[in-house]
């Protein structure tokens, strides 16, 4: 997520929140680096904040305007992609299945109980406000030793169990160096252009491999040129000009 | 009250003024040398002297200890001396989170996020953060052994609560008749999005 950068336009403008008290674009550079919650910033709040002060008549009132549309449409941009589930959720997390009516009412009724809970802990919080204990720090010291039998008994089993030897198979000796497949390609090149399919079609996986470290190896010091016309297309190796 | 009377409280006074976490009884008992009798004896003349109505410290009885702490009523003057702020109240995203770890914890980030339904990460860390929230084990049995979180004892603290035990039942929180609006409402939605056209 990047804002524009913003004109001076919006320089005098501070706010007032729970969460944040000073100028507006402080409170952007904030949250961009990360030092301020963007989901702690009430952005109603914020937006109401801008109508009190916004001064239509002045001689900027439309480039601040547009700055502060442009800025808090970033917020909300990036408030709304923090909040929203992640597109990866795995099965642990959160699922796109639609919910049958059944599930979804004792969702629903679990997040209400949590919400009203919720408000309840709020109360907690403001009531109790205010208590600030001992400054005096005491040098941490150290923890009892208390020995789980089941835990011994877990490590032991483990570490004089045989370990499980990883599969191997697919790996094998270090037959080919990137000086020969970059030998192989200077040679193969010499021509004229060559794909990279044909080059490596009678090469084994390992051999492939190592055609293409070698291969942008080449490139990359000039002595050829890749081409792909889209991506994942088929690649193009020529001799460069 | 002569001095040989007054000695348990001062042991006690003493040893709590140094502490700026709960102590237990029994660490007390231990640091002071006192017996059970002593101690609660002693403990309650504390509770009258440190009552909030008179004096600027009071005693309090939280995360299943017994903690000196300053009186809200002059906490304006402690921010002054210390030179800062109150810290920023919490959003309601980090009490909803913090719901679920005390009432349905410990629990994954995930089932955190699940209960929501919305992405819980940023709050879940900013709680972290604040040692509201803590790891407390991990979920062997779901796949990557995700983290369990549950809350601390600074949130019992801030909460002003002894133990998870002083919190209202989940299911007190919210009224029958509630949950009933609630299910009027999802199948009147729920028939007017099945039904057809007309």
């Amino acid at each position: 997520m990047t804002f524009e950068p913003l004109g001076r336009s919006l320089s005098d403008f501070t706010v007032e929140l729970d969460v944040y008290s000073g100028p507006y674009e402080w409170l952007l550079a904030l949250i961009l680096k990360d030092e301020l919650e963007i989901f702690e910033v009430p952005l109603r709040e914020l937006v109401e904040s801008y109508l009190l002060v916004r001064r239509p008549g002045a001689a900027n009132g439309l480039e601040r305007d547009t700055d502060f549309a442009g800025s808090a449409a970033a917020l909300i941009l990036l408030k709304s992609r923090t909040l929203s589930p992640a597109i990866d959720a795995d099965s642990e997390g959160i699922e796109d299945e639609p919910l049958s009516p059944e599930v979804l009412a004792e969702r629903l009724t679990e997040y209400l109980k949590i919400r009203r809970a919720a408000e309840h802990l709020k109360d907690r919080f403001v009531l109790n406000a205010g208590h600030y204990t001992s400054a005096h720090t005491i040098a941490p010291r150290q923890g009892s030793l208390s020995i789980n039998l089941d835990r011994v008994s877990l490590a032991a089993r483990q570490a004089f169990s045989r370990l499980i030897e990883p599969p191997v198979r697919h790996l094998g000796p270090i037959t080919v160096t990137l000086q020969q497949l970059a030998g192989i390609i200077r040679t193969a090149i010499a021509g004229g252009p060559v794909s990279y399919e044909s080059l490596t079609s009678d090469m084994d996986r390992m051999n492939r491999a190592v055609a293409f470290a070698a291969a942008l190896s080449l490139a990359q010091e000039g002595s050829l040129t890749l081409t792909q016309a889209e991506p994942l297309g088929p690649l193009t190796l020529e001799p460069s000009r | 009250m002569r001095d040989q009377e007054r000695r348990p409280a001062h042991l006690i006074e003493a040893v709590l003024l140094v502490s700026a976490r709960p102590i237990g009884s029994s660490d007390l008992r231990s640091a002071t040398g006192l017996s059970d009798q002593e101690l609660e004896s002693a403990l309650a003349g504390l509770r009258e002297r440190y009552a909030p109505e008179s004096s600027g410290i009071v005693l309090r009885e939280v995360a299943g200890g017994h903690l000196l702490s300053t009186n809200p009523a002059c906490s304006a003057a402690v921010e002054r001396f210390r030179r800062e702020a109150r810290p920023a109240p919490l959003s309601g995203a980090a009490h909803e989170v913090l719901a679920c770890a005390l009432y349905l914890g410990p629990l994954t980030r995930g089932a955190v996020s699940r209960v929501r339904g919305v992405n819980s990460d940023a709050v879940i860390r900013s709680l972290i953060e604040r040692n509201l929230l803590v790891e407390v084990g991990a979920d062997h049995d779901a796949p990557g052994s995700p983290a369990l979180l549950g809350v601390t004892d600074e949130f019992l603290a801030a909460t002003g609560a002894s133990s998870r035990k002083d919190f209202p039942p989940l299911d007190s929180l919210v009224t029958q008749e509630e949950l009933d609006r609630v299910r009027e409402r999802l199948a009147s939605s729920g028939t007017a999005a099945g039904s057809e056209p007309s």
